[in-house]
């Protein structure tokens, strides 16, 4: 008999600790402390993929050696002929924009991280890295990789974190089309394949394969203009309201293990940026706090088959922000 | 009740093996295999020892799992404990099971399990709602149970857990 009343005061107990930790935040700190002990399992969990690549610096023969080095340099080349076009184009763009009077384009640091986990649950798409709180990881900071944009922190451990992928179906990265600035909002598609939905583009609208689509900055959570996927299928269904546009992130999320976190530079914040007045900065914006809970804007909470009927622009800041960070 | 506790590293350190199986990276396409293994050696202790391993300590090794994987706290445990308690009631029989018939139990606990868990995280927007391929892994803990039961009693008998 008692079993069933331990039973029953457990059920109860696992019942309300589940609608706390879902509607309040009295848990975070009990998850945070009992992360000490969870983080040396992924630190063991790892060791296989580390050894690996242990095994993979070391055991390399010269010659290899000499000819990657050579191919960096190659491209270590290539790179800097760009980065000295880059330079003229970032001094004509800022001498445009004083022209205009517009707002700087603001960038900020990286710091590098590693992916050391990936969520076991096959309906979600997430990622653990080897930074926390230790290191100044915060809910929210973005996280790209040598391609493009990732996804961003949705939860700070001490020394680990784990990002939501913009591949996920509860993600939506807000995108412009780099070719002609037409905005939209990627969501990451359901099923098997990771890439990336457009939701409520209008028929209309002049987006096509092969386009590229950049973070709009809009939502203020990612910077601006990194790139975020590529174009790969356009369909216009008449019955539908809306254009079926499917895309490929650019991030390679299943390959890569280096990723690096967007520090964004608060001096450069606060001296170069336009701020409107009633319009905060982003890290005093109260909205923007609660936003890093869920990790998605409070629009596309909703499942896709109800949101249809939704309005077709639903980001969630005015367009006067689009030129922050 | 039961006799004086000895070797309950045993018991520690094979939950924690499991808790490393469950988060070790999988490629995509395995995803749905991966066998529940804190679920498996869980039931095997309170089979095999009923008074040391209960309702409240599955519990506890399902909130450990919950920070683990990062999902919401309390839903493993409260699937955990309910799946406790069905092994409980039914250890005796368990124990004279065939591995065929032991089986086809970890079969229906372990899917008990998923689906519960499963139903939550749809229900609180964790996870996508789709197909049932994620009671594939129910399939393969079934799968793996007679070796890792062995195993398991191997190591009980080995040292002397009680």
């Amino acid at each position: 008999m008692s079993q069933e009343y331990r039973l029953l005061v457990l059920v109860a107990l696992s019942l309300g600790v589940m609608f706390a930790d879902s509607r309040f935040d009295y848990l975070d700190r009990v998850r945070y402390t009992v992360a000490y002990l969870s983080t040396p399992v992924y630190w063991v969990a790892d060791i296989p993929a580390r050894a690996s690549s242990w095994i993979d610096d070391v055991f390399v023969s010269q010659r290899d050696l000499i000819e990657e080095n050579a191919q960096l340099r190659q491209e270590l080349l290539f790179a800097q002929r760009e980065l000295q076009l880059l330079a003229g184009l970032a001094s004509e763009n800022s001498r445009l924009r004083e022209l205009q009077e517009a707002s700087q384009a603001v960038q900020g640091r990286v710091m590098t991280a590693e992916i050391i986990n990936v969520s076991n649950d096959p309906g979600s798409r997430r990622v653990l890295i080897n930074r926390g709180a230790h290191n100044g990881v915060f809910e929210g900071q973005a996280i790209l990789d040598a391609h493009g944009l990732m996804g961003q922190v949705v939860e700070v451990l001490p020394f680990t974190s784990w990002v939501l992928l913009i591949t996920d179906s509860r993600h939506g990265t807000p995108v412009q089309v780099n070719r002609n600035g037409e905005r939209a909002i990627a969501r990451g598609s359901r099923g098997d394949a990771p890439g990336l939905e457009l939701e409520y583009v209008p028929d209309t609208a002049d987006i096509v394969v092969g386009d590229l689509l950049v973070s709009s900055g809009l939502g203020q959570r990612y910077p601006k203009d990194y790139p975020v996927a590529e174009v790969t299928s356009v369909y216009h269904d008449p019955g539908q309201p809306f254009a079926l546009i499917r895309a490929r992130p650019l991030a390679q999320m299943d390959r890569t293990r280096h990723v690096m976190l967007v520090v964004p530079d608060d001096e450069i914040i606060g001296a170069g940026v336009e701020v409107l007045p009633g319009f905060p900065l982003p890290a005093a914006d109260p909205e923007t706090e609660t936003l890093t809970g869920t990790g998605v804007p409070p629009a596309t909470d909703l499942p896709a088959a109800e949101t249809d009927a939704t309005q077709p622009d639903d980001t969630d800041t005015p367009p006067d922000a689009q030129g922050d960070l | 009740m039961g006799p004086r506790a000895n070797g309950l590293w045993i018991i520690v350190l094979t939950l924690l093996l499991a808790y490393l199986l469950a988060i070790v990276p999988f490629p995509d396409w395995a995803m749905h295999y991966r066998p529940q293994w804190v679920a498996m050696v869980l039931i095997y202790w309170i089979m095999a020892l009923p008074y040391r391993v209960g309702i409240g300590a599955a519990w506890f090794a399902g909130f450990f799992m919950d920070i683990l994987e990062g999902s919401l706290l309390g839903l493993n445990a409260l699937s955990f404990a309910l799946i406790a308690y069905i092994t409980l009631s039914l250890h005796q029989r368990l124990r004279m099971f065939s591995a065929l018939q032991q089986s086809g139990m970890i079969l229906a606990l372990v899917g008990l399990h998923m689906t519960i868990t499963y139903w939550i995280k749809v229900a609180t927007e964790q996870t996508d709602a789709g197909s049932l391929l994620f009671l594939l892994g129910a399939l393969s803990s079934a799968f793996v149970w007679p070796w890792l039961f062995l195993v398991l009693r191997q190591l009980r008998r080995g040292f002397n857990v009680r």
